[in-house]
């Protein structure tokens, strides 16, 4: 039998190109065992269509009966929404394991993550694949297909490179709240993510412009767990409406740091973690 | 410096923190206002050492700090306080480091991904390894030819019954031929085939130098794979040696059985001749136990003793066993500290 060989300490970019060769596979594998079950898939697929598709219509019904919100047209928010949409659903799609720390931690299945060589934060985000974010990425898309013909935005090969770099960029925030705020596992002792629902369920505010809301809420949504810049900074950047549009275009940035809070709380806690049993 | 071991473990300590709550509902609502906790002492400062290719059985009651022990070995869990050190390596800060040279086995949890087949898990661990094809599809047969792996493959974990469970996951600790192995109950709920096959497996690795560290409640592991015994209570490590020695010790009486043509018609006669020994009736009429110390009294001398008296037909001798030794500590005879 060969011998496990311990690996020299590998330069920052082959470990980057290793861990993402890693989280592909991970994602892969899980993907090919989700496709088995072919009815699940599309029920998901519609599910997610649908609870998103009811926002819609919501906002529908409120601009039947006013014309516009703190300037902002049907057009406007129709497109805020289709960047969450669309971001909503790459982060599901990609990172839904964020999602299953409560019960991975709680009841135990965590001992499992922490003998792989493998980071534990990029195994438990890439734990699960959820399919219904592509209910997501679909209705996203085609809600921004239709608002874009109605807004003031000229398309240019560069606005379009902004946008990709922004719903990405938006999608990698989300990401990392979720981790942040799921990881609060470490400190709740159930198997319910209750806590990081909530979270996600205070980030949905950020749906409709933001200057709508009073300063507390406005900046927990910009500073505290920027949501906003999943939906409405982006949006702005792109319309460039708004007072301040040129912090949609942080979003980048704000990924960054999204990404770097939710490794800290993660690894906080997992020095707290206690297994389960002994 | 000084020579290392392999395995070094210093005044590690591991205490964990519990809610401190009154009984029932009532108590549940008190607690969220008057929070009150206490400490369990789980591994309470012990001090360790392994040798590389050294099998060593850890045992010790339910509740004595044995996982506890295991997983701050592995990494799994930080330490309140103390030092572990493997290869050198602190496991819970090195902890990837740490995972390549190390397999570990939970019989009461699995490590495999629980949704996937077999195959998908194993394959991922290989590319986690870094392992070559050449190297992983070697070590896949010959896990195979051990543990019958081949039939396993294609199913999902979720699906394998907790025989078929732990020969998948003794091969997903292993695929990558770690030199230190972790077994933390690796026989428990098993069938007597399985286990057999387990055991067979795990004497392999022993045999090949593998470093092994066997958590168990199951005697027969012990005997069969380890040479140093380490018993564990309350978080304390009440001893740690060589097996046979802690047999000749706290184990040395054995009990011979006899048949007899026919029944003595009181055991006074035999006793008599055996002051040191104790005689009792056996199951039957026609049977009787003598119960002695060799050291003391020989076996020549209690079979001389037990002819002289009645017509042996037939006689068995049960040698000591490991089990009793446990048991003792188990029973509280020997307390913490009060060997070693």
């Amino acid at each position: 039998m060969a011998s496990a060989q311990a690996v020299a300490a590998p330069g920052v970019l082959a470990r980057v190109r290793r861990n993402a060769w890693l989280y592909r596979r991970c994602l892969g594998a899980h993907l090919r065992s989700t496709l088995e079950y072919e009815a699940d898939f599309w029920i998901m697929s519609v599910s997610a269509v649908i609870a998103q598709g009811v926002g819609i219509v919501f906002l529908w019904a409120i601009f039947g009966s006013i014309p516009e919100i703190n300037g902002w047209t049907f057009w406007d928010v129709a497109m805020i929404y289709a960047l969450v949409v669309l971001s909503e659903g790459l982060s599901v799609l990609f990172a839904q394991g964020a999602w299953s720390m409560a019960f991975t931690v709680n009841l135990g299945g965590f001992d499992a993550l922490l003998l792989r060589p493998f980071s534990p934060v990029l195994q438990v985000l890439s734990s699960e694949i959820g399919m219904n974010g592509l209910g997501n990425v679909a209705l996203g898309g085609a809600l921004l297909g239709v608002s874009v013909a109605h807004v003031d935005v000229a398309w240019t090969p560069a606005t379009i490179a902004l946008f990709v770099v922004l719903v990405v960029s938006a999608a990698l925030v989300k990401v990392g709240l979720n981790t942040a705020t799921n990881a609060a596992a470490f400190w709740i002792k159930t198997p319910w993510s209750m806590f990081a629902f909530s979270m996600h369920t205070f980030g949905e505010l950020a749906r409709f412009p933001i200057t709508i809301y009073g300063i507390g809420v406005r900046l927990a949504l910009s500073v505290v767990l920027p949501y906003a810049f999943m939906s409405y900074f982006p949006a702005q950047a792109v319309l460039s409406t708004g007072t301040a549009h040129w912090l949609g275009f942080l979003t980048p940035l704000v990924a960054v740091w999204c990404l770097v809070l939710g490794a800290l709380v993660f690894r906080r806690g997992m020095l707290r973690y206690e297994s389960a049993g002994n | 410096m000084r020579c290392v071991s392999l395995i070094e473990v210093a005044q590690l300590r591991k205490v964990f923190r519990r809610a401190d709550k009154k009984p029932g509902l009532a108590g549940s609502v008190r607690h969220l206002v008057e929070r009150r906790f206490v400490d369990k002492v789980a591994v309470d400062d012990i001090d360790l050492r392994v040798e590389a290719g050294e099998a060593v059985a850890y045992v010790g009651p339910n509740g004595a700090g044995k996982s506890t022990t295991v997983k701050m070995l592995t990494g799994v869990l930080v330490p309140t306080s103390g030092t572990v050190h493997v290869e050198g390596r602190v496991p819970h800060k090195d902890r990837i480091a740490n995972a390549r040279r190390v397999g570990v086995v939970f019989g009461q949890r699995t490590q495999l991904w629980w949704d996937l087949p077999v195959r998908d898990s194993l394959e991922l661990l290989r590319d986690m390894h870094g392992l070559s094809d050449a190297d992983y599809r070697r070590n896949l047969e010959r896990l195979d030819a051990t543990l019958g792996l081949a039939e396993l493959l294609p199913v999902t974990a979720r699906k394998l019954s907790l025989g078929q469970r732990m020969r998948a996951d003794l091969a997903a600790a292993l695929v990558h031929t770690p030199p230190i192995v972790f077994l933390d109950e690796p026989t428990i709920g098993l069938d007597i085939a399985v286990k057999d096959r387990v055991r067979a497996f795990v004497r392999e690795l022993v045999a090949e130098g593998t470093t092994v560290m066997l958590t168990t409640h199951d005697l027969g592991d012990i005997e069969d794979i380890c040479r140093r015994l380490v018993i564990i209570d309350q978080g304390r490590i009440v001893y740690d040696g060589d097996i046979g020695t802690v047999v000749e010790t706290y184990a040395r009486e054995r009990t011979m059985h006899f048949s007899v043509a026919e029944a003595p018609a009181s055991l006074a006669g035999i006793a008599a001749r055996l002051p040191d020994a104790a005689v009792a009736e056996g199951p039957s009429d026609a049977q009787l136990d003598v119960t002695f110390d060799p050291a003391v009294v020989s076996s020549a001398r209690v079979l001389a003793a037990v002819q002289a008296e009645a017509d042996v037909v037939d006689l068995r001798i049960d040698e000591p066993a490991i089990e009793d030794v446990v048991r003792r500590v188990y029973a509280g005879e020997l307390g913490a500290g009060g060997m070693q």
